[in-house]
């Protein structure tokens, strides 16, 4: 997704100390954080067994997702700032926007069951690169007029130079630094590690200007999603680049029939959905809240965190398996809605 | 102090145990006769049972504080105290809970693992968050004894201590600033009674139950797991969950300085259904037996006991607002005042004839002994210790505590009762018999304290069970001097899982020695072995080592510990650890080269299981284990 208000890549440029760019940082964890619960729902849809192979693309996206949320993340925490995890608005409303209103205001994004239409509707459009490359079967759409994510983190990178090594007072040593290998997720202390690490977010994102694959053989995440719509690998051709080496196959059998954007308040407390749907909730708050202390002067908090990713997959596959008790075949799934202190004493 | 003591907090509402089936039947910790259809789920008692997708997870749905006792207040609304409405909920930072069996032929100590409670009182932090000392449950028996037939008939009580208290001051209210003051720095108690459990996937409640407890003070010198107090002892049939006089075991304790006593009837009194609400016993009365006796009694004339009161059981909200505590004032009784120390208390109901039928006795002489914990998980060159307490009218006691050989329900196939096809041994437990030392004896301290030590040799045969690791034993206790008449509780014993001895290979492939091992968890816990890393596959594995090297080397006490049963000895955690740290060229742990499977048969096999004929609803689960412990008495009684 390319499109995003202009205000915002000028506010980053008018930024006139270090401390200007605290609420732009936390907005890119945001917008990191944002199609993690999309992508992950449709990758929780997928029965195992069947369609392994889109779940394991989809996973690999997910993860590289998780990696540019704790790069945004750590540059925020190098630069003296503290990021605000486990607060309500931190999860979007979906079905919504996403943060920084990307894609316009109009464009909603939903949790959904895996389909394809939700890959190429959704998941496509926001992921599409600022210069998408020609890809045979695709029509390359003129640059529109807008913004883009690509200039926000141009303008970051920008801003990051310009203010120079001074900004990095804070040590490393609070930086979530576990879990990715070294060469993508590495201490920022300067500000030629950040942009090296903001180029990493960008580059698997949306790969480069002129290649589709970010690395050898791993395409970025926009021709990722197009090899599962378009249900082949992207290869190179003598005139560019296809979908059209090994295929990938859909069987649509192979996915839970959840029901769309799912909410807590939709079903009579004391029903087996409305349990599992809240446990998952917690569950996922939870996590919201080991993150935030990992990334707020205790990384080692960060394992605590990866425990509850593995327990969110087994409590959302049990969701999944829910049915919502009206009679249809539709089952349950995970609304990712925040259960904070507060909202709760309220209910 | 202790949650009979106040100040106290009732809490009321709902909880889910998400068990798995799949390991509820020993035969299919086989891997050789493993079927991949033992994962299917079935509610007619066959292949995986009726939830082969339970995740572990224990946690709390709903629970809320609904009632406090502060001195002699007793307080059920918010105008009185804040307390009341605010939310006791799971941890907000880490996994849920599990409850874990001890082993499948040992599923009536099921603990409870990693819980973490916290009060939410709307604020930004808990008001007080600790961490749940794991137990297994206590006085398991069928609190719902007519309607349908299913382990939503099974009540039982988990009492323990919560640690690491974190308190947030703050929330003005009376009940908490008391409670905090009254216990020691860090520290709670906690007692909770579950009931009506659902475990028919075809209904809302499935995997949910119901719960009542109460939160109160604790002090380090007491015992985590019951209450030196009163304990009243319900005589059973061959069905140690059916008491004859249809009321179950409770604790009550003295306050001498308050002339008071409380008494727990949280988990000893009937239900209607899983929904709760008492059956209609009608009146009945807790009173002092005015002469001591060394029998059990099934009636006294009225003129023989002397009158605390009758309980308030039928009355609208008393078990939402006490969690079935009572308290019986008899300051103004003279006798009782005088007396109550060092005669029997009784549980009776009105007769015509100008007597009581005596429904539940205190034990005998008053004289009782407990261990604190009753499970533990023995490591081959490790000594296990556990704590006793002796007791005579809830007075300790330095008496002298006798040892010996007990296997409660534990054995059998636990709950499968069907024959497999190919068949598959059941494993004899408790052999060999001397494998297991312990004194015969124990004195205890002028505090009626004594801690038992044992250990268990495997090393003449480290497989005893051969597919499943390690061997069981169990130790029964009572007092030397305990009259000939005294009726044991059915669930007081010590059961030890004493692990396998093992000598791991200096560099451990993992076809010769990872995947036998590991295998196992993936045929029991599929919806891990589905979703998240299917154990039998090597390239699964080495997809995710990091995760993995993590779990297996978190402490048992941390939630995430893996393997989430806990039946995994330190020896073989540290090999698959090393497994993991020792790649070979190509940069990933050691294959090795395709074994054959080995065939790994018990030493001695115990008899198949009994047929029984059951309700879909009765299989798989305690209340299985608990018709197949009774048709194995019945068959010994009456050959």
């Amino acid at each position: 997704m390319i499109r995003l208000d202009r205000k915002v890549v000028e506010a980053v440029q008018a930024a006139a100390v270090r401390e200007d760019l605290y609420p732009w940082l936390q907005n890119a964890i945001e917008l990191e954080h944002s199609t993690i619960p999309p992508y992950l729902t449709a990758m929780f849809s997928l029965k195992p067994g069947t369609n392994d192979e889109i779940a394991r693309l989809i996973r690999s996206i997910v993860q590289e997702e998780m990696l540019h949320m704790t790069i945004a993340g750590n540059i925020l925490i190098a630069i003296g700032g503290r990021p605000k995890i486990n607060v309500p608005g931190f999860i979007p409303k979906y079905p919504g926007p996403l943060p920084m209103a990307i894609g316009g205001s109009t464009f909603k994004v939903g949790i959904e069951a895996f389909s394809q239409p939700l890959v190429h509707d959704i998941f496509m459009e926001i992921e599409k690169p600022e210069h998408p490359i020609p890809v045979k079967t695709l029509t390359a759409e003129a640059v529109p007029d807008f913004a883009t994510i690509g200039e926000f983190y141009a303008a970051l990178m920008a801003k990051i130079t310009h203010f120079g090594d001074s900004i990095f007072t804070i040590s490393p040593a609070e930086q979530v630094l576990n879990w990715f290998d070294a060469a993508r997720l590495f201490p920022i202390t300067s500000a030629t590690s950040a942009n090296k690490g903001i180029q990493i977010i960008v580059d698997e994102g949306e790969g480069t200007r002129t290649d589709p694959f970010q690395s050898p053989g791993d395409p970025a995440h926009y021709y990722k999603f197009g090899e599962i719509f378009f249900g082949r690998k992207i290869v190179k051709t003598a005139d560019g680049f296809a979908y059209g080496g090994d295929p990938i196959r859909f069987d649509p059998a192979g996915v839970y029939p959840m029901k769309a954007n799912p909410k807590i308040a939709d079903f009579a407390p004391g029903t087996q959905a409305r349990s599992r749907m809240e446990q998952f909730s917690c569950a996922y708050s939870s996590l919201l809240n080991a993150l935030h202390t990992a990334f707020n002067g205790q990384p080692a908090n960060i394992d605590v965190a990866i425990g509850l990713m593995y327990e969110l997959k087994m409590i959302a596959v049990s969701l999944m398996q829910t049915p919502i008790g009206d009679g249809s075949k539709m089952t349950a799934g995970p609304s990712f809605e925040y259960i904070g202190a507060l909202a709760d004493a309220i209910a | 102090m202790s949650y009979l003591d106040i100040p106290r907090l009732v809490f009321t509402g709902g909880f889910q145990a998400d068990v798995s089936t799949v390991n509820n039947d020993v035969r299919y910790f086989d891997n050789a006769t493993f079927q991949k259809k033992y994962q299917d789920i079935s509610t007619t008692g066959d292949d995986g049972g009726w939830n082969p997708v339970g995740t572990g997870i224990f946690r709390f749905d709903g629970c809320r504080i609904t009632g406090a006792r502060l001195g002699n207040q007793h307080i059920v609304s918010a105008a009185q105290d804040p307390i009341i409405g605010m939310a006791l909920e799971n941890a907000d930072d880490r996994v849920f809970g599990k409850l874990v069996d001890l082993d499948p032929q040992q599923q009536m100590v099921s603990q409870i693992w990693g819980m973490q409670l916290r009060l939410d009182g709307g604020g930004e932090k808990a008001l007080f968050r600790g961490d749940f000392v794991p137990v297994a449950f206590m006085n398991l028996w069928r609190r719902q004894q007519t309607g349908v037939s299913m382990d939503q008939q099974l009540g039982a009580v988990y009492q323990s201590v919560l640690r690491n208290v974190v308190w947030q001051s703050a929330a003005n209210s009376k009940v908490l600033d008391a409670l905090r003051a009254a216990s020691a720095q860090g520290l709670l108690a906690i007692n909770f009674n579950l009931y009506g459990y659902a475990r028919d996937p075809a209904i809302g409640r499935y995997t949910l139950g119901l719960v009542a407890g109460v939160i109160g003070p604790y002090l380090p010198n007491e015992p985590k797991h019951f209450v030196i107090g009163r304990q009243m002892v319900a005589a059973t049939g061959p069905n140690p969950t059916a008491p004859s006089n249809g009321i179950y075991s409770f604790q009550c304790k003295v306050h001498e300085d308050r002339k008071i006593l409380s008494a727990d009837f949280g988990n000893c009194l009937p239900i209607v259904n899983g929904e709760g609400g008492f059956v209609d016993n009608g009146q009945l009365t807790m009173a002092v037996l005015k002469t001591d006796t060394d029998t059990v009694l099934s009636t006294v004339p009225v003129d023989q006991v002397a009158i605390l009161g009758n309980l308030d059981y039928l009355k609208s909200g008393w078990y939402a607002q006490t969690a079935g505590i009572q308290e019986f004032d008899y300051s103004a009784d003279a006798w009782i005042a005088a007396n109550i120390a060092s005669r029997p208390l009784l549980l009776l109901k009105q007769q015509a004839d100008n007597s009581y039928k005596v429904l539940v006795q205190e034990s005998l002489g008053g004289l009782y002994v407990r261990s604190d914990s009753m499970v533990c998980r023995l490591e081959p060159d490790k000594t296990g210790a556990i704590d006793l307490y002796a007791s005579r009218y809830g007075k300790r006691l330095q008496g002298a505590i006798a040892f010996s050989d007990t296997q409660g329900a534990m054995g059998g196939s636990g709950a499968g009762s069907d024959p497999l096809t190919p068949p598959v041994a059941i494993p004899d437990i408790a052999i060999p018999a001397d494998a297991i030392s312990y004194p015969a004896q124990l004195p205890c301290d002028p505090q009626g304290k004594a801690t038992l030590k044992f250990t268990v040799d495997l090393g003449k045969n480290p497989n005893p069970r051969g597919y499943i690791d390690g061997q069981l034993y169990g130790i029964a206790y009572q007092l030397t001097t305990q009259p000939a008449q005294s009726i044991g509780s059915f669930w007081n014993f010590i059961s030890v899982l004493a692990f396998s001895p093992f000598v791991a290979p200096k560099s451990p492939t993992w076809y010769a020695d990872i995947q036998p091992i590991v295998t196992q968890y993936g045929n029991l816990y599929p919806i891990m072995s589905k979703h998240l890393v299917d154990l039998g596959d090597y390239d699964s594995v080495v997809r995710h080592l990091k995760i993995l090297r993590l779990a297996f080397s978190l402490p048992i006490e941390d939630p995430n510990h893996m393997p989430v049963t806990r039946d995994l000895s330190d020896a073989r955690r540290a090999m698959i650890l090393r497994w993991i740290d020792s790649p070979g060229a190509d940069g990933l742990p050691l294959k090795g080269t395709p074994v054959a499977l080995a065939v790994r048969m018990p030493a001695q096999a115990a008899p198949e299981p009994i047929p029984l004929h059951l309700d879909p609803l009765q299989t798989r689960g305690k209340t299985e284990v608990i018709l197949q412990y009774e048709a194995r008495i019945n068959a010994k009684e009456h050959p």
